[in-house]
């Protein structure tokens, strides 16, 4: 993969100015003040045990969606279905909350983490194998299959696990289910910890098992390239990794969704709404499809995004402009061939040399 | 032959990170003449050539063009300067015939201001005339011949009034047949007032076709000659720095027991068409067989089906007394049997990987290099490292991605991977292609040595000088059938040149 580099550093900061320009005139124009808006940015990002408990709690499941990102397309899949797994994964821990009744904390929380994940991953075999066997496209199938998950837990949450009679929702999950919340007055729990975790162990194991290198000998930036000769050529057998690389992709959207129902919202209900599977691709992206990065990236987003609630609270300004703000960053950071122009200046060359420099 | 400067690049330096492209190139090219710019992968040619295209842009130096100075920062002004370039990997729209890939972007209109395809199909047929080539107005570039489409490019930059011609290794993909038909269109060209600047490494082709030769190394012009004045022998070390041996050196072959045995082997290609027709051939220990013969006539798919990646529908490869056929490349490759496969950038390697991911395909999963299935980065450095050394591996570290490698080095990774965990049976399908001369003579080394030190090689080549040097025994392929065994030393190249075309004794 593409490491670090100083050009990247100058990328974000470039990114970061303009966008803080654009801003400047968007909230200008619609009569408010921007040292006001940007301090109230950072205050709901940074500041005070709650707002960063806060940014924290916004950033976990992205954490998850970014490395399941990456590991699908490390593989060479394009898996844009993680909303999917996180809805499904949600769905199935909330009804695990609440089921076994007879169970310890400790076992409770982790069979309930357990069948969100493995309910996540089972979301994707579908669209692996199709891919494998029968030639079609991940990205079709999993686009699909993110209208059937919203659609299939609503109908569940209607139906089946509906408890109560006014609103479509499953009951409250079992206190032994709970992932803790650490903080009075916010949502963070301990499923950050799990989120950080599983991202180290995704580094760990894409750069130093042979079970890492075998899924990503295929693909490793090469998304979407799946089947790769290379891997078949070297006895790898690429339609394994594949399959794999989609359930693991699969799983932690699954679990990212268990986090949310058993960490913050402690029940399924037709209404619960997510986007981090789709935001994860964009983080991951931005993390340059490395999970250390993604976490850096994460906490980034995470900060912003309750900063922009935090805005919407404390002023006029609505957070849809936030979320304007934070595309328009998003947009301009990855826009890597902004910088391209400044290579034929020394000092930025000498730098990028410094920097990318490594050891082996 | 004027003797007016066509093109000057003065003092030309370019800087990747870690490399060092182009350093101080002077580069002059006459106008009317045939200049070849000759040099190893990675010295600096592609990059001489990308600045002049306005691909890149030098760090220093300037380009002066007819004796004015001009900054090409695009493609577009090196088009419109006159300057036109025929990639390696051809650019052409597979779907289009030659006329609509020639005139794309710059379409004739007629008076509704729609595309005036009669004018031209006209003006394409009468630029070829002109320039003395027949072209096809009806064929589809996906139908047409690796030679019409590289006449197809060439008459893509006529089109565009391009004067200077750039042709990056036009003889890499051709037949001996083709490239005798491309020298004849490169001749007319430079009658017609053209100039051609020819980037290649077969030394053979320079002291056929060009006038003067410019050779590169490491970056940095080595000497610039006449062609009349000089000598393969005198190119080739100013082109690795060294004396070189044209021939390979290697004793007489001992060949000992049979390692394999291939019956009556056929073999379908992808299309579904028979590729292989009952071929039947062994190699035995401490030999190296070689199979000649004109690309696309059954090589790929034999290769292919000794390796596992294609099924055999009859037949049987019997190795070591035991039936291979239809098992998969993990099997084949457990048993010792390394592949060195035509595709590199595709097949053999995923560029997209760093050096030392592509060093440790075939051994990543044994000890030391990994325990219980965690890597240990320590004993993979050092098994790297090593091979980087032992295999001449040209590049500042091997954490760096493969793609950025020149095509030799790249070949050389490929050849290291192959060669490093002790192979019983050598299969190398075109194992030099793209790779300059020092490196062919390295690897052709290397499996001589392969050789000696008892390991059974299978070299398939396109390249006839390459199979007739280094091959002990060579099969003649044609329409998937072998139709002559041959003693290298028993036959000359023209006797070769028949059998190659079908023709038996």
């Amino acid at each position: 993969m593409d490491k670090f580099s100083f050009k990247d550093v100058l990328v974000t900061f470039a990114g970061l100015l303009i966008t803080s320009f654009i801003a400047w005139v968007l909230i200008t124009a619609t009569g408010n003040n921007p040292s006001e808006v940007a301090l109230y940015l950072y205050e709901g990002g940074f500041k005070g045990t709650r707002n960063i408990a806060n940014s924290l709690y916004q950033a976990t499941p992205l954490i998850l969606t970014a490395v399941a990102t990456l590991i699908s397309f490390r593989v060479g899949m394009f898996n844009i279905g993680i909303n999917g797994s996180m809805y499904v994964g949600a769905l199935y821990a909330g009804w695990a909350g609440y089921k076994f009744t007879t169970l310890g904390h400790f076992t409770h929380v982790t069979v309930c983490i357990l069948i969100g994940m493995l309910v996540g991953a089972a979301w994707m075999l579908l669209p692996a194998l199709l891919r494998v066997y029968a030639g079609v496209s991940e990205i079709i199938s999993t686009i699909i299959l993110n209208f059937v998950a919203v659609l299939f837990v609503s109908y569940m949450a209607n139906g089946p696990f509906r408890a109560d009679p006014i609103a479509p929702a499953t009951p409250r999950i079992l206190e032994t289910a709970e992932l803790k919340q650490i903080f009075p007055n916010s949502q963070f729990n301990t499923g950050f910890f799990i989120a950080v975790f599983v991202a180290i162990l995704a580094h760990f194991i894409l750069n130093k098992t042979t079970f890492g290198y075998e899924l990503r000998s295929g693909g490793d930036g090469l998304v979407g390239m799946y089947p790769s000769r290379f891997s078949s050529y070297l006895g790898i057998p690429s339609d394994r990794s594949a399959i794999i690389g989609m359930l693991i992709s699969g799983a932690l959207g699954g679990l990212a969704g268990a986090i949310e129902v058993l960490g913050a919202v402690r029940y399924f209900f037709q209404e619960l709404e997510f986007n981090q599977g789709f935001d994860g691709i964009l983080i991951g992206i931005l993390g340059k499809l490395e999970p250390i990065g993604s976490i850096i990236a994460s906490l980034f987003y995470g900060a912003i995004k309750n900063g922009g609630f935090y805005v919407d609270y404390k002023t006029d300004v609505s957070r849809e402009i936030i979320i304007v703000l934070i595309s328009i960053l998003i947009f301009f950071v990855s826009a890597q061939k902004i910088v391209k122009g400044l290579e034929k200046y020394p000092f930025i060359k000498k730098m990028d040399n410094f920097f990318s420099r490594k050891k082996m | 032959m004027s003797k007016d400067t066509a093109i000057h690049l003065k003092n030309i330096t370019k800087e990747y990170p870690g490399v060092v492209a182009n350093k101080n190139v002077d580069f002059q090219v006459n106008k009317g003449e045939i200049h070849a710019l000759v040099g190893e992968n990675g010295a600096g040619k592609s990059t001489l050539m990308k600045i002049l295209y306005g691909i890149e842009q030098p760090d220093e130096g300037e380009i002066l063009i007819n004796g004015e100075v001009k900054v090409i920062n695009k493609v577009e002004t090196a088009i419109n300067l006159g300057i036109g370039m025929v990639h390696q990997e051809f650019t052409l729209v597979p779907s289009f015939t030659a006329p609509e890939n020639i005139g794309l972007g710059q379409e004739p209109k007629n008076s509704q201001g729609l595309i005036d395809w009669k004018g031209l199909n006209k003006l394409v047929v009468d630029i070829a005339e002109k320039y003395g080539f027949k072209v096809d107005p009806g064929l589809k570039m996906i139908d047409a011949s690796v030679g019409v489409q590289q006449r197809t490019e060439i008459l893509k930059t006529l089109y565009r009034n391009a004067n200077i011609l750039i042709l990056d290794e036009p003889t890499a993909v051709l037949t001996p047949q083709e490239t005798d038909e491309l020298f004849t269109v490169i001749r007319t060209l430079v009658d017609e007032g053209k100039t051609v600047i020819f980037i290649t490494h077969k030394l053979r082709e320079v002291m056929e076709i060009a006038d003067r030769v410019t050779v590169m190394r490491a970056g940095e012009v080595q000497g610039v000659s006449e062609t009349k004045n000089t000598s393969i022998a005198e190119l080739a070390s100013q082109m690795v720095g060294r004396e070189v041996f044209l021939q390979v050196k290697k004793d007489e072959a001992k060949p000992e027991e049979e390692i394999l045995n291939v019956e009556d082997l056929w073999v379908h290609d992808a299309r579904g068409l028979l590729a292989v027709k009952g071929v039947s051939l062994n190699i035995r220990k401490g030999e190296i067989v070689g199979i000649a013969g004109v690309e696309g006539n059954g090589q790929s798919e034999l290769v292919e089906a000794l390796t596992g990646l294609r099924k055999t529908s009859q037949g049987t490869i019997n190795y070591l007394g035991e039936n291979i056929a239809s098992s998969t490349p993990k099997n084949i490759r457990r048993k010792k049997i390394a592949h060195i496969p035509e595709d590199r950038t595709n097949t053999g390697l995923n560029t997209q990987l760093s050096i030392w991911e592509n060093l440790i395909g075939n051994s990543y999963f044994r000890k030391p290099l990994s325990t219980n299935g965690i890597f240990n980065l320590k004993k993979i450095a050092q098994h790297s490292n090593k091979l980087k050394d032992d295999f001449d591996i040209r590049a500042p570290n091997i954490s760096l991605k493969v793609k950025s490698l020149s095509g030799g080095n790249q070949q050389k990774v490929v050849v290291a991977r192959e060669l490093s965990e002790d192979p019983i049976l050598t299969i190398a399908s075109q194992p030099t292609r793209g790779v300059d001369i020092g490196n062919i003579e390295a690897i052709h080394e290397q499996l001589v040595q392969m050789r000696d030190e008892g390991g059974a090689v299978l070299l398939v080549s396109a390249e006839l000088d390459e199979v007739m040097a280094v091959a002990d025994r060579v099969a003649v392929m044609y329409e998937g059938q072998i139709v002559k065994w041959v003693n290298p030393k028993e036959v000359d190249q023209a006797q070769m040149g028949l059998y190659m075309a079908g023709v038996k004794d």
